[in-house]
């Protein structure tokens, strides 16, 4: 079996509000359309996506939270009526995904040898959560690559962002060892928002873009600097100043996708391109590609 | 009298889940004493919040008619599903929706198919509520709601139930210290994470049997920071706001670990 390897990762937000957007058949809620811009951007990222022809896409989401350690899906098809508990007015999507479980078990294997607390979601009946099933639509919406679904265990809110975001490393380190391991041919989703303060009430119209705006001139001062370095690929300074940006901004970050990510492609010091920018209830989303497969070529 | 009982309970699912487990059983058995209470006290409707129904944007409280569905909790999954059924008070509901509204408080009904009730709402009602019998109306957790807004949410709704003319039974589903083992345990070997957890739940435990209201109240807030109490106690607050303030006493059916969290049955006193 030739090596796996990673093509590529893509910093992939999951607010329900753009596939509310999109108005997929999927999805019961229907839409007049907003947040144009992180769609679009989400257009481009799916042509490059297309374009790497991966063998599986594996997901990292902050809204299946975990207490006792990292999960995996682990089960080979899922499918159901997701409703999001928060947004359930724009969001009530029916799904059907295939789990790539051999990769899911060996991501887990690993990441038990390093020392982590790792499992293995066997329950037939679970239901999906909404940040990955977003992220998914989003950058795949024909649903037809295999994926990997891991859990954001709550260690950076419970013990400290620090100790959280190490675990989180470690995650990521253990999950390109599997896919190295396996010989597949992946591509990294992290479902995380940048800033993430936000409004506490809907506008009647929710796709109504006149009230869409950051809900914070600092929140929008550190998503514009995080991009920019993002772009310039200064990861190592980026990762210097990622705790600041997580208190000070809110940043979703802080749940561990992000860092999963990284930590799998080896941070690489490649510049991400930026796909698009916007934001949704007043959180700051990008969504962007580092390609490892153009940068090795 | 519209409040006609009122009970602080957990929201873990693994009594429901594995009520077999020995470091459960009193949790077990004070739920279905607490069932047996509840029942004498012949409510037309449950008043829940549930800390696991977490909403950010305004808040949401159950306006379909019935809800029915197969859950699944997304840590204890192992351990089997969540099935419920459960009739819901719309008018109150609806009620509650436009009352939170007239208080300054942004509010949304929330009426759809397949929506996730949560596991706390599932557990309480299916100790409390046996059969689902007696209709229920649920609030949200909003997030951004501190104590004081959540007990004015509530004061609101025992306002709506004494103008519909009804019995209700308050309840607040929440758990008490939050420190849970990170690491497996063998389950038949739970307890409370610490001692100091320990001693704090049963210092707010003591002050509910004694009917010490306010200082249970007062003590909330350093209660919630030592013992990293399940959302601030906000279901507390619920039962605080739905009272005025005031109950006489307190008895404890249950008192017990859920995977080192500290959890208890309460019957307050009215």
């Amino acid at each position: 079996m030739p090596k796996g390897e990673i093509l590529a990762g893509f910093l992939a937000p999951h607010p329900p509000h753009l596939v509310y957007g999109e108005n997929p058949p999927q999805n019961e809620a229907r839409s007049e359309g907003g947040w144009e811009q992180l769609r679009w951007a989400y257009e481009r990222a799916r042509k490059s996506l297309d374009e790497l022809k991966p063998d599986v896409l594996l997901v990292h989401s902050p809204h299946w939270m975990t207490q006792l350690g990292h999960h995996f899906l682990g089960v080979k098809k899922l499918s159901g009526k997701s409703v999001d508990p928060i947004f359930p007015n724009l969001f009530r999507y029916s799904f059907a995904l295939e789990v790539d479980v051999a990769l899911a078990e060996a991501c887990c294997a690993k990441a038990r040898d390093k020392g982590l607390v790792a499992k293995m979601m066997r329950n037939p009946n679970f239901r999906v959560d909404y940040g990955t099933i977003t992220t998914l639509h989003m950058i795949r919406p024909q649903w037809d690559i295999p994926v990997v679904g891991i859990s954001a265990n709550n260690s950076p809110y419970y013990l400290s962002t620090q100790q959280g975001l190490d675990e989180m490393d470690l995650l990521g380190k253990a999950t390109r060892e599997a896919i190295e391991a396996t010989g597949r041919r992946a591509v990294l989703l992290a479902s995380n928002t940048l800033s993430h303060f936000h409004f506490h009430e809907e506008p009647a119209l929710p796709e109504d873009m006149s009230r869409e705006h950051p809900f914070d001139m600092t929140g929008y001062r550190w998503d514009m600097r995080m991009i920019e370095l993002l772009r310039k690929g200064k990861t190592d300074e980026v990762f210097r100043v990622l705790p600041q940006f997580i208190d000070e901004a809110f940043a979703e970050v802080k749940s561990g996708a992000f860092t999963w990510m990284f930590a799998a492609m080896g941070y690489p010091q490649i510049p991400g391109e930026l796909h698009g920018y916007g934001t949704v209830i007043g959180t700051g989303n990008a969504v962007m590609e580092w390609n490892l497969a153009k940068a090795a070529a | 009298m519209t409040i006609v009982a009122a009970f602080l309970v957990p929201g873990s699912p693994l009594p429901t889940l594995r009520p077999d487990n020995a470091p459960w059983a009193a949790l077990v058995a004070g739920y279905k004493k607490a069932g047996r209470a509840l029942a004498a006290s012949k409510p037309d409707v449950l008043l829940i919040y549930s800390t696991q129904w977490i909403a950010v944007l305004d808040e949401l409280w159950q306006t379909r008619a019935r809800v029915a569905g197969v859950h699944v909790d997304e840590n204890w999954y192992d351990y089997g599903d969540l099935p419920y059924d459960i009739p819901v008070d719309r008018a109150l509901a609806e009620a509650c929706v436009e009352g939170c509204r007239a208080i300054g408080i942004a509010a949304k009904g929330v009426d759809y198919d397949d929506f996730p009730i949560d596991s706390g709402t599932i557990v309480a009602s299916g100790f409390l509520n046996a059969g689902a019998k007696v209709p229920i109306v649920i609030g949200a957790n909003n997030l951004y709601h501190d104590f004081p807004t959540t007990a004015k949410i509530a004061a609101m709704a025992a306002q709506k139930i004494a103008a519909q003319n009804k019995r209700a039974a308050v309840i607040g589903i929440g758990g008490l210290s939050g420190t849970i083992f990170r690491n497996e345990i063998d389950l038949a070997a739970d307890h409370v994470a610490s001692e100091a957890d320990d001693a704090w739940n049963r210092r707010m435990l003591g002050l509910f049997e004694k009917g010490s209201a306010s200082e249970a109240e007062r003590l909330s807030a350093d209660y919630a920071k030592a013992a990293r109490v399940d959302m601030g106690f906000k279901h507390f607050a619920w039962i605080m706001g739905a009272l005025g303030g005031r109950f006489k006493g307190a008895e404890v059916h249950g008192y017990g670990p859920t995977y080192g969290a500290g959890a208890a049955v309460v019957e307050f006193k009215l």
